[in-house]
């Protein structure tokens, strides 16, 4: 699935991330490597997602959430 | 940049045979990461904000006195990293890169640490002296977590500075770091790393980068880096600090690798940017897991307050509320505030002109000074109340995290223009000034969506316009004036996203929504960082009114004042104003707007929209125009020629409309780069505005 799919309070692991070199460098750049967990906070009916990344929190678009192959972990450890 | 007058000097004074160093320490850091307050901290508002050379990046510089020595601070724009992707990350690394860079202060958010650090190991990359600045501490034993802060330099081998900059704590040890930093900055910290690193187990053969680098990489990409140093050093013999460089001719950089071309297809055989963040995250991970030794029991607060602000259903009606309420505040306590702002301003008055009665000079001395700068100047000046409670509620929005909340909320509202959620922070800003507005545009993403939101920015009314509403809804509708002026900001609100929203109609490759946006830390704003916001702006009204007012002022009385024959006394025809303004008075009748006073008020409104007011008050000859008696002073004048509240509506209409002042046009030229669009953004105004007053006129005028 993609990430502007997912629900809110679920936590997320990025498989793939499919978009324009440059976007994807900057997106790497902010910790959004291939494993990393994501915690989606908020979510809007068109896509636009708050996720928490490595302690910090996004808001992303359509463009970018459709893009981003993601799978559901399933129970957040502490 | 000439290096000799700003790099490290030392110097002896001869008496005391003491030190001095003067060092440039530049400040780098992720956005959000407390940088601004820490940077002001240390330089008070004694600061320089210009541009880099060449770019439309803003640079901040202060100087702050240490025991004997002076340092240089310089404020490099936010990054989370130093790509060659964008001009800013371009500037922050070339800047450090530079010998004018004696060291670097590395500002990080403790309480978000593994993001921060990505930055930290790219600054060390680049072989400058690195102190890391671990800011919001409290924040961080708010939350119950605990970074180890002997373990952390021992693996980044660099010194790491507990602080907070909001409340001072350890600011000043972190200074005491940094003078001293620079003595040794030769020697680095012994770096003691411990690796369950997975590329270390595989590696075949001994580096001892390990103990050289605080980022070593797989064996992969440390063999093809040591292929890359040893041909540079070849092909460029005087560069210092090869590593970076090889990193970067695998990371392909555009810049780098268009500089210092090495031609090595089979080293360098594909980008490996991918992997190099990769393992620095790794790394990172590996940090974290041994640093942060308790994770945050608490949940934090901002989660909570998000899960209300930026909620589906609330999100929205809580942004509006809040824009009300900011209104409100400007227009009821503004109001309330100018009234003593008047009782000063009077006084000063009265005694200008008994100075000037006793000094006895002439007729037309005596006239320009209180007709024209103390009439203009001084109208001005009695709106400041307002101006300051708008400014210091956007410096509130600001600091405290809840703007870029907006981009969220306004997200999908701004889909359905074309734009994403981001173009509307440039809007908000634009109800404070247009300049800084259009500058804001710069953090869009795409050239489009820069020149769409600038065409849009100028129609969010800015504060120059308060002085307009205020006079105008105060004289002709003084039961509701408040409401009249909100109306006037909903109306160019409306304009605004109308005119979006046509612009992506007629767009024919639609692209999608990246917006992309970090959300910061709710916290509590800091009271310096609000008192210079507020003071800059509030410095910026004085000087504009202390010289285009000034100067518009003397002009306007001038032409007023004189003719093609002379002296011919207070605004009356025959003067240069009266011949220009009834000439076009023909074009301006359908929209209201034919009296010849209001034009040349308008014509001189271009240079700024104080201007508006300050000339009406220079055309009637009204000395206090913001008082009681000031104002039914005019509305008596006014209705003389005919002027009524539906005129008067036109007229702020018009205003909130058309061209904002010259400084906004010379912005959006530099800021474009273009003086055709430029051209097209004034015409376009003038166009909207002269539409607008005249539906409004016309239709007012059958009912």
């Amino acid at each position: 699935m993609t990430l502007d799919q997912a629900q809110i309070g679920k936590t997320y692991e990025v498989e793939n991330v499919d978009l324009p070199q440059e976007l994807d460098i900057r997106l790497e750049a902010l910790g959004m490597t291939n494993g990393t967990d994501l915690d989606v906070m908020n979510a809007k009916e068109h896509g636009t997602v708050i996720i928490k990344l490595r302690g910090s929190r996004f808001a992303l678009g359509r463009g970018i959430t459709s893009h981003i192959e993601v799978k559901e972990v399933a129970v957040h450890e502490h | 940049m000439s290096i000799d007058e700003n790099s490290q000097q030392t110097l002896i004074d001869a008496d005391t045979g003491t030190h001095h160093q003067n060092l440039t320490i530049a400040f780098a850091g992720n956005p959000n990461c407390g940088k601004t307050t820490l940077f002001n901290g240390y330089t008070g508002a004694n600061l320089k904000v210009a541009n880099w050379p060449g770019v439309t990046v803003e640079k901040k510089e202060g100087a702050m006195k240490y025991h004997d020595d002076t340092f240089k601070l310089v404020d490099l724009p936010g990054t989370y990293s130093l790509t060659s992707y964008t001009m800013e990350e371009t500037v922050t690394r070339n800047y450090i890169m530079s010998d004018e860079v004696d060291l670097i202060i590395d500002i990080a958010d403790a309480s978000s640490l593994e993001r921060n650090l990505y930055l930290t190991l790219q600054l060390i990359e680049l072989g400058k002296p690195v102190i890391l600045a671990l800011n919001m501490m409290d924040i961080v034993k708010k939350r119950g977590m605990e970074i180890d802060i002997h373990r952390l330099p021992e693996m980044l081998g660099i010194p790491c500075i507990p602080i907070s900059a909001r409340t001072k704590e350890g600011t000043k040890v972190l200074m005491h770091a940094a003078a001293h930093h620079g003595d040794n900055a030769q020697k680095q910290s012994p770096l003691i790393h411990q690796h369950t690193h997975k590329f270390e187990e595989e590696g075949h053969h001994r580096h001892h980068h390990h103990q050289e680098y605080v980022m070593v990489y797989s064996d992969e990409i440390e063999d093809k880096i040591d292929l890359i140093i040893d041909k540079m050093k070849v092909l460029y013999p005087n560069l210092k600090n090869y590593r970076w460089y090889a990193i970067k001719q695998l990371e392909k950089d555009r810049e780098i690798s268009a500089k210092y071309p090495v031609e090595m297809p089979d080293v360098i055989d594909r980008s490996y940017e991918d992997d190099i963040i990769t393992q620095k995250y790794d790394f990172i991970e590996e940090i974290v897991e041994e640093c942060l030794v308790n994770k945050a029991t608490k949940e934090a607060k901002t989660d909570r307050a998000d899960r209300i602000l930026t909620n589906k259903w609330l999100g929205l009606p809580i942004f509006l509320g809040i824009m009300a309420l900011i209104f409100v505040l400007t227009f009821t306590v503004g109001n309330w505030l100018k009234g003593y702002f008047e009782i000063l301003f009077e006084w000063l008055q009265m005694l200008i002109s008994k100075g000037l009665g006793a000094t006895g000079v002439s007729q037309a001395v005596t006239s320009l000074i209180s007709d024209g700068i103390v009439a203009g100047v001084g109208g001005i000046l009695t709106f400041l109340p307002n101006i300051f409670i708008l400014f210091l509620a956007l410096a509130f929005l600001e600091d405290s995290g809840y703007m870029s909340r907006v981009a969220y909320v306004m997200d999908g509202i701004m889909g359905k223009l074309g734009l994403s959620g981001k173009s509307f922070i440039p809007m908000i800003l634009g109800f404070g000034c247009t300049v800084p507005a259009v500058m804001a545009s710069r953090a869009l993403a795409t050239k489009k969506d820069r020149f769409r939101t600038m065409l849009v920015t100028p129609f969010f009314s800015c504060s120059a316009k308060i002085p307009i509403y205020v006079l105008f809804a105060g004289m002709f509708f003084p039961k509701n004036s408040a409401l009249v002026a909100f109306s006037l900001y909903v109306i160019g609100f409306a304009i605004g996203i109308f005119i979006a929203w046509i612009s992506h109609i007629l767009d024919r490759d639609k692209n999608d929504n990246q917006l992309l946006i970090e959300l910061p830390e709710y916290k509590r704003p800091s009271a310096n960082t609000i008192f210079i916001y507020v003071w800059t702006k509030i410095k910026d009204y004085l000087q504009r009114a202390g010289t285009i007012i000034f100067i518009s002022s003397i002009v306007m009385w001038f032409i007023l004042n004189f003719g093609p024959s002379g002296y011919v006394g207070s605004g009356t025809a025959g003067s240069f104003g009266s011949i220009v303004g009834q000439a076009i008075v023909p074009v301006f009748a359908p929209i209201g707007l034919g009296y010849w006073q209001i034009i040349v008020a308008l014509i001189a409104g271009i240079s700024a929209k104080e201007v508006v007011v300050s000339s009406c008050a220079v055309l009637f000859g009204i000395s206090s125009i913001n008082s009681a008696a000031g104002m039914s002073e005019m509305v008596t004048a006014l209705s003389g020629i005919g002027f009524g509240a539906l005129n008067a509506y036109c007229l702020m209409i018009f205003c909130l409309l058309y061209v904002p002042c010259i400084a906004s046009m010379a912005t959006i030229r530099r800021e474009s780069g273009s003086t055709k669009y430029t051209v097209f953004v004034i015409f376009f105004q003038i166009a909207v505005a002269y539409l607008a007053s005249f539906l409004v006129f016309q239709i007012g005028s059958i009912l």
